[in-house]
C-alpha cells in the first residue's frame, strides 16, 4: 500500500512534503502521521501535543476532505490515499 | 474565472467581461501586500483543494446573493509590497447584491481555502497566523 503525506506551510519547512509512505498494513491516519513526524522533534512538536493527539489548530484531510479530530484515531488510510495536513489557514 | 496562479490579472478586463446584460453594479475587491515593514511576502496553497473550495464559494455566492458574474483569482509565490494577492470581482443587478457578494466570498476564502502567508522580513521571516479556529470552513 502507497500513501502519500502532504505538509504545508510551516509543517512542511519543518518536515518536508509530498512523502510517499509504503506499508503492510493499513495504519490509522493519526498513526500514520505521527510515524513520519517523529523523524523530527520540531515537526513532531508542531503538530502533536503532549498527549501525542493533534493540536487543536491542526487541519487533517485524507483526498481533499477535512477530517474531524477524533475521526484521525479510527479513520484508516487506504492504498492511493492523499493525507494532508496544514496550520490555520491565512489566505485572502 | 476562478484561478490559483503566479501571474498577475488584467483588472480593467475583468470588470469589462463582468458587465453582463442587466448589470448595475460592479464590484471589485483588491487585496494587496501591505508595507508592514517586510521585504516580501510568500504565498502558498494547497492548489487542487483550494481551487475546488474557490469555485464552490463562487457559485454558493451567485445562488445566495444573485450575482451575475465572479471572479475569483489569488496568486501564489513571491510578490512584493503593493502587488496584487486576490482579485474579486463581482457583478449583480444592483449594489445591494454586489456588495454582500463580494463580502461573501472574501470572509469564506478567510475561513477556510488552503492558502497561506509568509511575510519575508529583515529580522526573520514569520507565518502570518491563520484567523479562524479549527472548525471554520468545514463543508456544511
Amino acid at each position: 500500500m502507497t500513501v502519500k503525506v502532504r505538509f504545508f506551510a510551516r509543517f512542511r519547512e519543518l518536515l518536508g512534503t509530498d512523502i510517499l509512505v509504503e506499508k503492510k498494513g493499513t495504519p490509522v491516519v493519526l498513526a500514520l502521521v505521527k510515524e513520519i513526524a517523529q523523524k523530527k522533534k520540531d515537526g513532531y512538536d508542531a503538530i502533536f501535543d503532549e498527549k501525542g493527539n493533534f493540536h487543536e489548530f491542526v487541519i487533517v484531510m485524507r483526498n481533499g476532505k477535512r477530517l474531524e479530530p477524533a475521526e484521525t484515531a479510527t479513520v484508516n488510510v487506504a492504498d492511493g490515499d492523499e493525507i494532508a495536513v496544514f496550520p490555520p489557514v491565512a489566505g485572502g | 474565472m476562478i484561478a490559483i496562479q503566479h501571474e498577475d490579472v488584467d483588472i480593467g478586463r475583468l470588470i469589462s467581461e463582468a458587465k453582463l446584460p442587466g448589470t448595475g453594479a460592479v464590484v471589485l475587491f483588491d487585496g494587496v501586500v501591505r508595507d508592514d515593514d517586510i521585504r516580501e511576502m510568500e504565498l502558498e496553497a494547497y492548489e487542487e483543494v483550494a481551487l475546488k473550495e474557490l469555485e464552490k464559494i463562487a457559485g454558493d455566492a451567485k445562488k445566495l446573493h444573485n450575482l451575475f458574474h465572479v471572479d475569483i483569482i489569488h496568486r501564489i509565490g513571491r510578490l512584493s509590497v503593493g502587488e496584487n494577492i486576490l482579485i474579486i470581482v463581482v457583478s449583480a443587478g444592483h449594489r445591494p447584491e454586489a456588495y454582500a457578494g463580494s463580502r461573501y466570498i472574501i470572509e469564506e476564502i478567510k475561513k477556510g481555502v488552503p492558502i497561506w502567508k509568509k511575510e519575508l522580513r529583515k529580522e526573520g521571516d514569520r507565518w502570518v497566523p491563520g484567523e479562524h479556529p479549527h472548525d471554520a470552513g468545514k463543508p456544511a
